[in-house]
């Protein structure tokens, strides 16, 4: 699904995280490296394209914002379905956002199992002095989930572009994974009747319309 | 494999599952039925998709095994049409297929021309067991081809046929398949098709050369045409007979209705109320919402949602809008919009649109947002709105119509902006309209004023080349009729000046009446009349006259020959050249015949004459004809005229006494009179009488108008007599009898 015709890797991000953590901020960052610029007025800082090249791999990232209000919470399926990877946002100063990080890795686990890359980033490293949870914790938390952690700063555009590449290169390596087993499974499933009839019905009408 | 279409399924779950007291999910609830570790789905009766497709398998099989035992009745009453009462949904939806094929297929009757033939071979192709039931029209094929064109027109044209062929067997295993299967079945099968192609593409040698973009773009198109034409079969993909899309379509809109008084402060959005461009924004972005309905592809509504969610991006306030205010303003603007069919069309979309641009690109985003708005406007309660219990009861209690009232009012006003706007356009292209065709109209004035002064200025022109000498011409008539016909062009030329001055002198001196007005006219017209008197001279001495008249016509007489064969037919052609003036000096001269003779000639003689000549007389073209005809028919019939000569005689000597000194003197004249004395004084007394009585008598008349118009119409009357000189030979021979007759 997530790999395209040509060998571009399409992947599907996204930022999940309680509302004001910082998440469109750290992808605003990385669309523009621009940190809460007024002049942004038609940017839409919602939606994003990337194109990578790791590795000689070409990667078009699609990263989703979402909204992070408590209200909008029970809609995260909706968002996150069929994602390559979740990247979730909390902030280092407030513990109830990482409590809002646990939910959610929670809830991925459950709903997409081991498929999807996770990602946690403890935004506004920039407010070390005010930080309320702690280093440890949120990093033995991470490697507990199977999980990357980093810290970053949209404001001072500290760890952003790390860590988007770092999730990238993840992906690239659960997807590699992950085509193994699909070409097996596929070579199962697609053996069913379908596939046969319209590859012939296209050679033939492709003979006669020569 | 399996766990595309759970996460999918898990989505619709959310989106529809209308007993979900909260919010929050409870993990009970995703499960499957049967208790495997896959997700469940209402649509699948709770059970996950693989359990679902064992149990349909299942239940297939069993339909089969019964309707393997009972075929033909089945089939016999379907054929005969008549109301099965359908005890499972499943036959009724049998039912409805096959009636829906029925009639595509008279539809498909009328239209299918082109590609009928591979259509149906390939259909055997595929299933061989089965009859073609769908024509795919030829018209899919026709728009694709030029729409490839258009927009590929860089690639081979194999690409273009694998397309083609691709939408055409996709198309074709859609609608086989439909009958069948479950939606959702149809729909992985779709998806399926899509990595068909997918693959096709990668694999192909057709598309060795087309870059990745260029493929996914080709992917659209495919898609495109395929489900457009997919999406108009009624109940094939479009809320398909056995979803429950209807009725959710209705629930959708009355829910939104019921929740018409949920305002911007409830979803937390910043919106303004007051604010003009606000309002602006958020009814483009309603109505993209609203359109998002008849667009027919998957692709045209994602482009719809797309620029729907672009104008509630800029709706929000926040210098870069984020998701946070997106989602609110979105599902603020679907509540104002409550889009029609708004639940099929986010089905269709995810079932049949390309999995892989639903997941990456912008419109799938977008889409993905609404798809958020639609399932939290289903689930909302009192708690999402930060309400109250009792008040969200009283306000759900309450009836639409009362609820949202401001911002309806906003919107309509918003609305009538537009239409506003539109008019305003509308009357501006009107106005612009209006003062080209005034732009144009003074064009055409100034251009027809312009003209008129050029035409002006060219009769001016011509009328100082050739205008005062035709009188003095017409003296020369006095040879004979069929004279004057050759004279009457003869004598526009040069001779006109020369006789005009003998003429004067003539009038005067042979009789008082012809030289109070101007002499020259009615010479002539005294010369057509007289000719036939002539005429027996003419014949004796034909040439003579000629050479007479000759040099009427060309100032320079010289040539006899030339004269005499254009007095016979050139005069009749020469008139046109030579300009008005000959002519209206003929019909001037034969206008004035008539009533010259009747004035002057009846004072002594005949008034019963005079009113027959009256009458052709006043139709210009008419006496024209008679007169011309007459000049001709005299030359060539010169035993006629000599008989008329006979008759006319009499009447000549009358009035010819008086003038022919007068005539002496002229040149031509003179050589006229000197052959034949008694038909020249006649002439030469005609003349003076004609051009004198015309003139006077006219003006007395009223005449006078026709005299200045005449020059002109008899000109082109003139023509009209040459192209038929048998016309005119017949009628001129009544006339000179009847002058004849006169003296008699």
């Amino acid at each position: 699904m997530s790999t395209a015709a040509s060998g571009t890797h399409n992947f599907k991000v996204v930022l999940l995280g309680e509302g004001c953590v910082g998440k469109t901020s750290l992808l605003l960052r990385y669309i523009e490296d621009k940190f809460n610029d007024k002049h942004l007025t038609t940017l839409q800082a919602t939606f994003l394209n990337k194109r990578l090249n790791i590795n000689g791999k070409r990667v078009n990232l699609s990263i989703w914002d979402t909204a992070g209000q408590e209200k909008f919470h029970a809609l995260g399926p909706i968002y996150y379905r069929n994602s390559n990877g979740a990247i979730l946002v909390y902030d280092i100063t407030d513990e109830d956002s990482f409590g809002k990080v646990k939910n959610w890795v929670k809830e991925l686990r459950k709903m997409l199992g081991s498929d999807i890359v996770l990602t946690i980033a403890g935004n506004k490293i920039d407010l070390e002095h005010e930080r309320t949870v702690p280093l440890e914790e949120a990093e033995s938390y991470a490697a507990m989930v199977g999980a990357q952690h980093f810290y970053t700063s949209a404001k001072l555009n500290q760890g952003v572009e790390e860590l988007f590449l770092d999730l990238t290169r993840t992906m690239i390596e659960r997807h590699e994974q992950n085509a193994q087993a699909d070409t097996n499974r596929t070579s199962q499933v697609l053996v069913v009747d379908d596939e046969a009839p319209p590859a012939q019905t296209s050679c033939c009408s492709g003979n006669r319309s020569n | 494999m399996w766990f595309g279409p759970n996460l999918q399924r898990s989505y619709k779950y959310m989106m529809f599952a209308s007993k979900m007291p909260s919010l929050r999910i409870d993990q009970s609830d995703l499960k499957c039925k049967n208790g495997c570790d896959y997700f469940g789905n209402p649509q699948w009766q709770g059970y996950c998709s693989k359990c679902h497709r064992e149990q349909m398998q299942r239940q297939r099989k069993a339909e089969k095994a019964s309707s393997a035992t009972l075929p033909k009745p089945e089939q016999k009453k379907q054929e005969k049409g008549l109301k099965l009462t359908s005890h499972s949904s499943f036959s009724k939806f049998e039912e409805k297929r096959l009636r829906q094929s029925e009639t595509l297929k008279k539809a498909n009757l009328l239209k299918f021309s082109v590609f009928k033939k591979s259509n149906t071979e390939d259909h055997d192709h595929s299933s061989e067991k089965r009859p073609p039931e769908f024509k795919i029209p030829a018209l899919v094929n026709e728009g694709m081809k030029s729409e490839f064109r258009a927009r590929f027109p860089q690639l081979p044209a194999q690409v273009d046929r694998d397309a083609r062929v691709f939408v055409h067997s996709f198309i074709m295993d859609v609608i086989k398949c439909a009958n069948v299967m479950t939606v959702d079945e149809l729909s992985e099968r779709v998806q399926r098709q899509y990595q068909r192609f997918m693959k096709h593409m990668d694999t192909s040698s057709h598309f060795a050369n087309v870059d990745s973009d260029t493929k996914e773009l080709l992917m659209d198109f495919v898609e495109k045409h395929a489900m457009t034409y997919l999406h108009e079969l009624p109940s094939v993909v479009f809320s398909p007979s056995g979803t429950d899309d209807e009725r959710l379509d209705r629930a959708m809109s009355e829910r939104i209705q019921q929740l018409s008084w949920v305002g911007e402060r409830h979803l937390e959005c910043k919106l303004d109320r007051s604010n003009a461009e606000c309002r602006t924004l958020l009814y483009k972005a309603i109505s993209e919402l609203l359109g998002m309905d008849s667009a027919p592809g998957p692709g045209g509504k994602l482009a719809r949602v797309r620029r729907a969610c672009r104008h509630v991006l800029r709706l929000c306030s926040a210098a870069p809008a984020s998701a946070d205010d997106l989602l609110p303003a979105l599902i603020f603007t679907v509540l104002k919009a409550n889009p029609p069919r708004l639940v099929s069309n986010i089905n269709f979309v995810t079932r049949f649109c390309n999995a892989q641009r639903l997941m990456t690109g912008e419109g799938g985003y977008y889409f993905t947002n609404l798809c958020c708005a639609v399932s939290f406007i289903e689930n909302l309660t009192a708690e999402s709105l930060n309400m109250d219990k009792k008040e969200f009861d009283c306000y759900m209690a309450m009836p639409a119509s009362i609820g949202g009232s401001s911002w309806a009012a906003a919107l309509s006003l918003c609305g009538a902006a537009r239409e506003a706007g539109e008019q305003r356009g509308a009357a501006r292209r009107l106005l612009q309209h209006a003062a080209d065709l005034q732009a144009a109209a003074q064009q055409l004035a100034s251009n027809a004023l312009s003209f008129e002064e050029q035409i002006a200025k060219k009769v001016q022109d011509v009328l100082a080349k050739t205008p005062l000498e035709i009188k003095p011409r017409r003296e020369l008539p006095r040879l004979g009729k069929l004279q004057e016909i050759s004279t009457a062009p003869l004598i526009d030329l040069g001779t006109s000046t020369d006789r005009e001055e003998p003429q004067p002198q003539p009038v005067p001196t042979s009789q008082p009446q012809p030289a109070h007005t101007v002499p020259v006219e009615p010479k002539e017209l005294n010369v057509t009349l007289d000719p036939p008197e002539d005429e027996p001279k003419l014949n004796i001495l034909g040439f003579e006259v000629i050479d007479r008249q000759s040099p009427s016509k060309s100032p320079q007489n010289l040539d006899q020959t030339w004269d005499l064969k254009r007095t016979n037919s050139l005069e009749l052609l020469t008139p046109s050249p030579l300009g008005f003036t000959p002519f209206d000096s003929r019909s001037i001269d034969e206008l004035m015949t008539p009533d010259d003779f009747g004035n002057d000639q009846l004072p002594p003689g005949l008034s019963n004459i005079n009113y027959d000549i009256d009458l052709s007389d006043f139709s210009g073209d008419n006496s024209i004809a008679e007169d011309a005809p007459k000049s001709e028919p005299k030359d060539p019939f010169s035993p006629d005229a000599l008989k008329k000569t006979q008759t006319f005689d009499p009447f000549a000597p009358q009035t010819s006494r008086g003038y022919d000194a007068a005539i002496d003197s002229f040149d031509e004249f003179s050589f006229v009179d000197q052959k034949h004395k008694e038909t020249d004084p006649f002439e030469v007394v005609h003349r003076g009488q004609d051009p004198f009585s015309p003139v006077e008598w006219n003006v007395d008349l009223g005449k006078d108008q026709f005299r200045s118009q005449s020059p002109a119409k008899q000109s082109t009357s003139i023509l009209d007599d040459n192209d038929s000189p048998t016309t005119g030979c017949l009628l001129p021979s009544p006339l000179q009898p009847q002058s004849s007759g006169r003296p008699n």
